[in-house]
């Protein structure tokens, strides 16, 4: 084990999966000679040269697109997005061509592809460049969408990705690039989708949340156990297609108590299809209705006092907590 | 007169809240009508003055017939014969549009999307009258969270009984906690010794039935109870008790709490009058060497699970040492024979004299149960009771081992 950041996190991942398999290559806008917008791919270039690591012109759709047919001929392309906000543009691609073309080829055909970069709010890029997509893709049967909320789970769940037969939707939280944690140094470390883990344990409430809120919430935890003696069950689903939600429902069957924390919107967010599944699988158990905490519900403004307000913060998930605890007075 | 359903070709009007020349005002209650469901008031559409009268009460109406005229403030009253405004028919266009829309689903239903849906299922038919819509009456019933409710029907806690504490008054988990448990059915009366003169049918129905099957004519019920919970419970008391309870001592508390909701059960037969005891003695069948012999605890239903299960030990122990005195063995009003110990699943047990009934306990077993369509494994135990028919007939005796239920299934009553 060592300490990393989860910035070099995904890049050891990338490089130990080129070093492994001479098809993984990553293209990208500004990611060779530039070293990447957020520095995810500094050094690549000068280590595998243009062919595995390539610039490419200011067209998202171009380079998803072309990636789709390196993927279906065998190749096992990266596309590094700028920031996700970007994928939009390809969306096309995305969608309707990485997402459809084992079904249309009667699973003749795979794509292994990985579609990754920065999302979320937090360091200041306002309405275009700060949004969350794990609704939007999630939506869409026939690509995964990965949100990992540690360095650890960053490496390991991207080596997987690269690893797979399948598109992968991979979002990366442009506020924890900078967050350190342990990581194990072997090389065939992989965290495995559609397996959701109890980051912490309690007894009163169960969050469940993934990516930066998972962080934000075992803030929020760790102070409402020490000061007000609530213990918070943390769940970190880590993927959010394929959702593993056993470990949710096991939870809250034991706590009867449930808060969803996400960053996105409230409206159709991944809480909604969360608190949703929760309500119909454990309706019994239920002492609350289950609470989402979300973003306001407003395009993220550049100020960095609104940005702040606009995001959850931990009083937001300790006020959740208390609310579903009845506690708020 | 309205049309309040598609059967619906008449109405009769019950009685009218005003007469010619009342004023009402818009959604005042004018007359009350009966259909062939329903009986309901129709109400002023405007304000203004009754007219003519046209109907009387008890008369039936066609849908769409006149009732009565309602002018507008200021108008002329006329007795005029043109169509009133106020209780035209309340729209038969829905049932109309309804009629159209199976024939456009009809009609589109021709393509293969059409088909693809007649494959998935059995189309609605949009043609039967809509149900009433469901009505949400304020404060009516209580807020409560899912686990309040589980919680409260577990623990056998009403909730008309509980104060919610959560927002709107919801009920939540804690108000169940410290709530007291229901109070059972009415019958818990207080209890007094009476006799009850018998009458012309009962000595027929003593006298009939005791020339066919002998001095006391038996017949038997037997019951399975789920005492998975009992057995838990008893498992739970064991751990922190230094006594140790058998799931007898359990019963007869059971069966003492049950008698007090069923005094018809805790009897004598006499010549003369069938006498209920004001006392629940409940007999224990105790097996010693010389025979069996059935000590009493005295005043079951007022002592404790842990009373209960000492009064049996010193009992039992007396007995088999021939040390009983009379007083200690005679006087029961209800008798319990348990053979579960022997491994015995059900019997039939002969009713102790001057009783009326006895329970003859089976051993509780796992057994594979159905629950909601699954098969799962419970604890059961069967209870067969033997009942004197001179006094207590079938439904009497079934009635009883209901109750009986209430107290082994949600044993949570027994030490509340």
């Amino acid at each position: 084990m060592a300490e990393k950041s989860y910035r070099d996190a995904i890049r050891d991942a990338m490089m130990e999966e080129m070093d492994r398999d001479e098809n993984v290559l990553i293209m990208g806008e500004d990611i060779g000679v530039y070293e990447g917008t957020f520095r995810i791919t500094a050094g690549m270039l000068k280590k595998y040269g243009p062919k595995r690591v390539i610039d490419t012109p200011i067209a998202e759709a171009g380079m998803a697109g072309t990636a789709v047919g390196m993927a279906m001929v065998g190749l096992r392309p990266i596309v590094e997005m700028m920031t996700m906000n970007f994928s939009i543009v390809a969306a096309d691609q995305i969608l309707n061509h990485a997402a459809k073309v084992r079904y249309f080829s009667g699973g003749q055909v795979d794509v292994p592809l990985v579609i990754r970069g920065p999302q979320g709010a937090g360091v200041q890029l306002s309405a275009q460049h700060s949004q969350s997509f794990e609704s939007f893709y999630g939506h869409f049967p026939g690509i995964h969408v990965v949100a990992p909320g540690t360095p650890a789970d960053a490496k390991g769940l991207l080596k997987t990705a690269i690893r797979g037969r399948d598109p992968v939707i991979f979002l990366e939280s442009a506020a924890l690039y900078g967050m350190k944690g342990e990581v194990p140094d072997d090389p065939d470390f992989t965290v495995p989708f559609g397996e959701s883990r109890v980051v912490r344990e309690g007894s009163d409430v169960t969050i469940v949340s993934y990516s930066r809120m998972l962080q934000v919430s075992l803030t929020a935890a760790e102070r409402l156990s020490k000061d007000e003696g609530i213990e918070v069950e943390v769940i970190d689903l880590r993927t959010l297609r394929p959702l593993d939600l056993e470990p949710a429902y096991a939870s809250v069957s034991k706590t009867h108590r449930c808060v969803v924390v996400q960053e996105q919107w409230k409206p159709f967010g991944a809480a909604a299809e969360i608190a949703a599944s929760i309500s119909e699988h454990n309706f019994d158990e239920l002492d609350a209705p289950v609470e989402r905490v979300t973003g306001e519900d407003v395009p993220m403004p550049y100020a960095r006092n609104l940005e702040l307000l606009a995001t959850p913060h931990e009083e937001q998930v300790i006020a959740g907590v208390k609310k579903v605890l009845y506690a708020n007075g | 007169m309205p049309k309040m359903g598609d059967a619906m070709t008449e109405g009769k009007v019950v009685r009218w809240y005003k007469k010619a020349g009342d004023v009402v005002k818009k959604g005042e209650p004018v007359l009350e009508i009966e259909t062939d469901k329903v009986n309901l008031d129709l109400e002023a559409e405007q304000d203004g003055t009754i007219g003519q009268v046209e109907v009387q009460e008890g008369q039936m109406v066609p849908v769409g017939g006149r009732l009565a005229m309602i002018s507008a403030p200021g108008e002329k009253i006329e007795k005029s014969e043109k169509p009133e405004k106020s209780e035209k028919p309340a729209e038969p266009a829905p049932t109309q549009r309804r009629a159209l829309d199976k024939k456009d689903s009809i009609k589109h239903s021709t393509g293969e999307y059409g088909e693809a849906m007649e494959m998935k299922g059995p189309r609605i038919d949009r043609s039967a009258p809509p149900a009433a819509p469901l009505r949400v009456v304020e404060g009516g019933k209580k807020r409560s969270s899912p686990l309040a409710r589980k919680m409260a029907q577990e623990m056998g806690v009403s909730l008309d009984a509980v104060q919610g504490s959560g927002p709107q008054g919801r009920i939540i988990a804690r108000d169940i906690k410290g709530a007291p448990a229901r109070s059972l059915p009415a019958t818990a009366q207080k209890l007094e010794t009476k006799e009850i003169p018998l009458s012309a049918m009962r000595r027929t129905i003593a006298k009939r039935l005791a020339e066919s099957t002998g001095p006391i004519p038996h017949f038997y019920l037997t019951a399975d109870y789920d005492v998975t919970n009992l057995l838990l419970l008893r498992a739970q008391l064991n751990e922190i008790e230094n006594t140790k309870f058998s799931v007898n001592d359990f019963v007869i508390r059971a069966a003492a709490l049950a008698l007090r909701h069923h005094p018809n059960v805790n009897a004598s037969w006499g010549d003369e009058a069938i006498t209920q005891h004001g006392e629940i003695h409940i007999g224990v069948a105790v097996s010693t060497p010389e025979g069996l012999i059935t000590p009493v605890v005295r005043n079951a239903d007022q002592k404790s699970v842990m009373e209960i299960a000492t009064d049996v030990r010193t009992l039992a122990d007396k007995a088999k040492n021939r040390k009983l005195r009379p007083e200690e063995y005679q006087g029961s009003t209800f008798t319990i024979s348990n053979l579960g110990a022997w491994g015995i699943e059900e019997f039939t047990a002969i009713i102790n004299p001057p009783n009326v009934a006895i329970l003859a306990i089976g051993a509780a077993a796992s057994r594979a149960v159905v629950i909601d369509k699954q098969v799962v494994i419970r604890d059961r135990m069967k209870i067969t009771m033997s009942c004197d028919h001179r006094v207590v007939d079938g439904a009497a005796g079934a009635e009883y081992l209901k109750t009986l239920r209430q107290y082994l299934e949600q044993p949570i009553r027994l030490i509340v």
